[in-house]
């Protein structure tokens, strides 16, 4: 079947034989290109509640598609992809392919809360784009990004120690990224190092060197730690438990 | 000595109006085809009714109650009008048993036919034994059976209930919206997940109308207390993969085609003109309206008024209408039927 507009078609539906004949007819090759359906076949029924169970996902099933979050979104404004009404939508359904097709995109919220603000049946859907984006990294959809390398190595700061060492968050960081030494490879961080090395009175120097070898601690922060420790297990348990994924796994 | 009125049709309307004319100690005359009163929520097993959630046999059959113990209405069951003559304050209905009841004026309380899904083949009702209507839903329920699948009495997993069947489809000339369809599905919707937790239920619909009140409490209320999923979509065909139903059509708001398994489809189907109307209309010489109802004249003064002075109309007869509407209607009925009852008196007196 010859198809002259495939790029209305997406390309991971076009099939291409390289032998195929039906009926004695030789179907194959680019002129015989095929289209998979693109029915949606099945609907997900653990799936609303499944991002319902996750913090900011609560009041997904309030939703009634008004549109008003998309209407108001600041990132619908430059990407029109980014449509939290049309997400809201099929995770309700449990449309679960469409959703991860844009599992690239969910993750842009810059949570401005404008869609808060104009949704009229308190759908907080700024928070329902923080549950999915949760989900599809805590369903192996999407590796993690950027921003969760970088909160993980910051709270595990404060979580140890009670205190935050910049130095130490951006070294960490590079590090969960997969790249200790990026620090000496960005223009703009060469030229920070240097410049504070340059100005920095002598005293503020020396302190920072110091807390380079000795990490300041909190006095007294062990119970703090302990108490957020278990709290966070406690919360990832319950997160996993729901999307039904084994007990074990990090943050 | 005034006339009693003759009411036709002894569903919500027409024990309204008979209560309404008893509480003036105006005398009426009941006719019901049927072999009892009470209509369509008694007549097809209606269990709890919209908006009070009442099962139909207590609210319904608490009129039925009144209506039969009262001395002013003469219930006569299994009979019909066969020929309607005379004019205002004196007319004569003979009954199908022959015999003759004089009256001063005349209730229309015919109500309407439950549309025939057959009409819909597309959609499977006859060909899949799954695929069910509204009332066969409501029977379930209010005989305490419990939601199943009719082919193997499995409860299902899955329910899809299909908006607009028989209203709002021009395609077999029904142009009218049923009104009560989109309550009536979202409340069986809730009654079903109550039933059976176990069981989706998910409604396919055009638009969605829970008109005044019943948006808060069955729109929103199927929504946020029992997770029923309403789904925009059109559907084309209900098919099967030979285990399970398909239903096949197009969901608007994702702009794709579906095609989804399910255990059960549920036709809420829509309020037909009564089949007998044309007779009806023949009958007692009452206009019926380019949709096949009983024609009203008037929307604004004389309520209830048909095309014939002393024959008035009231509930589904003259169109789709809710349970509690046909009862105040049947007031409004009695109300205007009395003045012409009441002539009798005025003119025996001068």
């Amino acid at each position: 079947m010859p198809i002259h507009e495939k790029s209305l078609i997406r390309p991971e539906n076009l099939r291409e034989q390289d032998e195929l004949v039906i009926d004695g007819v030789d179907v194959s090759g680019h002129w015989s290109t095929f289209i998979e359906t693109r029915a949606v076949t099945d609907y997900n029924e653990a799936m609303q509640d499944e991002i319902a169970a996750l913090a900011g996902g609560e009041n997904i099933h309030r939703c009634w598609q008004c549109g008003s979050c998309t209407n108001a979104c600041t990132v619908h404004a430059v990407n029109p992809d980014f449509n939290p009404r049309y997400w809201i939508y099929l995770i309700r359904l449990g449309m679960e392919d469409e959703l991860v097709r844009d599992k690239d995109i969910i993750w842009q919220c810059v949570s401005c809360n404008k869609c808060t603000d104009a949704c009229p049946r308190d759908v907080v859907p700024e928070a329902v784009m923080k549950a999915t984006a949760h989900w599809l990294e805590l369903k192996g959809h999407v590796d993690k990004k950027p921003s969760t390398h970088f909160d993980e190595g910051f709270s595990a700061q404060v979580i140890e120690t009670g205190k935050i060492e910049d130095g130490l968050v951006v070294r960490d960081f590079f590090k969960r990224m997969g790249d200790p030494f990026r620090p000496f490879k960005e223009p703009y961080l060469v030229a920070m190092i240097t410049g504070i090395a340059k100005r920095a009175p002598i005293g503020y120097l020396l302190k920072m060197g110091l807390a380079l070898v000795v990490r300041p601690r909190t006095r007294g922060w062990a119970p703090a730690r302990k108490g957020i420790e278990e709290y966070i297990r406690e919360v990832d348990a319950k997160d996993r438990k729901a999307l039904g994924l084994p007990a074990e796994g990090g943050h | 000595m005034s006339q009693p009125v003759l009411i036709v049709g002894g569903g919500p309307a027409g024990l309204s109006a008979a209560q309404a004319l008893a509480a003036v100690n105006q005398k009426s005359v009941l006719i019901e085809k049927e072999d009892r009163l009470g209509g369509a929520p008694i007549l097809s097993g209606y269990a709890k009714l919209v908006p009070s959630h009442e099962w139909a046999s207590d609210a319904i059959g608490g009129m039925v109650a009144r209506v039969e113990g009262n001395p002013h209405i003469e219930v006569r069951t299994g009979a019909t009008v066969k020929a309607f003559s005379g004019g205002p304050g004196d007319f004569v209905a003979t009954l199908s048993d022959g015999s003759k009841v004089e009256a001063g004026s005349a209730i229309l309380a015919t109500g309407f036919t439950h549309f025939d899904s057959v009409n819909k083949p597309e959609w499977g009702f006859g060909t899949y034994p799954d695929v069910v209507t509204t009332t066969q839903v409501e029977q379930m329920i209010s005989s305490g059976g419990g939601i199943k699948c009719p082919s193997d009495g499995r409860v299902p997993d899955r329910v899809a209930i299909l908006l607009c069947v028989g209203s709002r489809d021009r395609q077999i000339g029904r142009e009218w919206c049923s009104k009560i369809c989109c309550t009536v599905s979202a409340n069986i919707a809730m009654e079903i997940r109550e039933m059976s937790p176990e069981t989706n239920v998910y409604i396919y619909y055009m638009d969605i109308r829970t008109f005044g009140l019943y948006e808060g409490e069955y729109y929103w209320g199927s929504q946020e207390n029992h997770k029923v999923k309403y789904v925009k979509a059109r559907i084309a065909e209900v098919t099967s993969d030979g285990k399970r139903l398909l239903v096949k059509g197009e969901d608007t708001l994702v702009k794709r085609p579906i095609s989804i398994p399910f255990d059960m489809v549920v036709h809420a189907v829509g309020m037909d003109p009564n089949v007998d109307n044309m007779t009806l209309s023949a009958i007692f010489d009452v206009e019926l309206n380019r949709w096949g109802y009983v024609g009203r004249q008037n929307a604004y003064a004389t309520l209830a008024e048909t095309s014939r002075p002393g024959v008035f109309v009231a509930g589904a007869a003259s169109g789709p209408e809710t349970i509690d509407d046909s009862i105040a209607q049947g007031h409004a009925a009695a109300m205007a039927a009395m003045g012409f009852a009441m002539s009798g008196v005025k003119d025996a007196a001068e």
